[in-house]
């Protein structure tokens, strides 16, 4: 089900274009406006719908098995930390639904660039960079080491 | 000096009433060239369309006061200072864009049918004439170079030109050579005075006979869009969740 910008309500900021993780949203050389290049790889994460200042880009099922007239809407508003949906069902029915952006502050994540770098000699362990300190855990469970028996 | 009628100059070599005869010529290209668009892209039929989608969709019937007063927004808001866009930066170069084209080319009308060849025209008009022109440079050069977002956001190097840039170079070209031609004529050198004319007139041309071609558009499909938007969050048919914000919060904080 990929992204589709309505043209005539973009304006060209590029926001989609650099959240994209696949890529895919690119500028057209003819209007100036935002496209989705290649449809086939879009996986509906909504990233790009989420970021448009615009609300110009929405997300079309496949005719051959969507439920025609359905729409799926969303306002992120990041000054309130709040998410909202409007779900339109193909009988007329609409539920719409608020919810939290995060739960925990703005910034008080830290990013991966404030952590030391990681030990190359901790490449034999079987714990990830900086685990189990950053996941604010004592420690994390651990298979015996294997050891076959020698015949 | 700056202060001096600059199409004097080209009464040397041209008739006034050919720049006369030109300015009409080119008000008919873009009355004709934006029916043309509105016609062969069906964006008349679109607007309709959409129009007719929302009103039924409209949980509340607005009042000819309320649509008024939405027009009135709309107007002060997102057509006279820019307000749907969310990047400052963007939106300062179309103001200057914008109010320096039609301070440039109100002058430039008032100067070639008012004052023809007359070496007593008020000053005040072509400073204000030198002023728009200095405002559309910067606001262009400004978003041509660190503005374009297939540029900025796409990567694409500055110097590749493709059709969505034809209106935006076709008015840098025309501003650039009409200062040129004022400049060079002010220093008196005839010959450069002529190429520089020609090359202003060849650009002024592009731009307003391209207008099915280019971006030249927007300018008259982007308010339309602004008052629809508004309309549809009045009267309810707007697809979009209620926002929790009051207002509705227009721009998120954006790193660009």
């Amino acid at each position: 089900m990929p992204t589709f910008t309505y043209m005539t309500r973009c304006d060209g900021c590029g926001e989609c274009v650099d959240i994209c993780p696949s890529d895919i949203m690119h500028i057209d050389p003819i209007h100036r406006r935002s496209y989705n290049i290649e449809p086939n790889f879009c996986w509906e994460c909504y990233a790009c719908v989420k970021a448009c200042p615009q609300h110009a880009i929405d997300v079309r099922g496949y005719a051959d098995f969507a439920p025609l007239g359905a729409s799926v809407r969303v306002l992120r508003e990041e000054a309130k930390g709040t998410i909202s949906w409007k779900i339109r069902y193909r009988d007329g029915r609409l539920k719409e639904f608020t919810f939290p952006i995060r739960t925990t502050p703005w910034g008080s994540i830290k990013p991966p660039s404030d952590y030391a770098p990681a030990d190359a000699n901790a490449l034999s362990s079987p714990l990830l960079a900086h685990e189990p300190d950053a996941l604010m855990v004592a420690a994390l469970p651990m298979l015996l080491a294997f050891e076959p028996a020698q015949g | 000096m700056f202060t001096d009628n600059p199409f004097i100059a080209a009464a040397a070599f041209l008739p006034p009433r050919f720049l006369q005869v030109y300015v009409i010529l080119m008000v008919l290209a873009v009355v004709a060239g934006t029916l043309f668009d509105l016609y062969h892209k069906r964006s008349a039929q679109f607007f309709t369309q959409q129009r007719a989608q929302s009103s039924a969709a409209a949980t509340r019937r607005l009042s000819g006061a309320d649509v008024a007063s939405i027009a009135a927004r709309t107007f002060a808001h997102d057509v006279a200072t820019f307000g749907e866009f969310c990047n400052p930066s963007r939106r300062l170069s179309h103001v200057l864009m914008f109010y320096g084209f039609v301070l440039y080319l109100v002058t430039t009308v008032v100067m070639v049918f008012g004052y023809p060849a007359d070496p007593h025209t008020p000053a005040v008009l072509p400073v204000l004439w030198n002023i728009g022109a200095l405002m559309v440079l910067i606001g262009g050069y400004w978003f041509f170079f660190f503005l374009r977002v297939n540029v900025v956001h796409d990567g694409q190097p500055p110097w590749r030109l493709v059709r969505a840039d034809l209106f935006i170079v076709a008015l840098l070209a025309s501003v650039s050579f009409a200062l040129l031609f004022e400049w060079v004529a002010m220093a008196g050198n005839p010959m450069a005075t002529r190429v520089f004319f020609g090359a202003y007139l060849f650009f002024t041309t592009l731009l307003f006979v391209s207008v099915p071609w280019s971006k030249f558009a927007h300018m008259f499909y982007k308010p339309v869009v602004a008052i629809q938007r508004r309309v549809e969050e009045a009267d309810g048919s707007s697809d979009l969740p209620t926002p929790t914000t009051t207002g509705g919060e227009r721009c998120p904080p954006s790193p660009t």
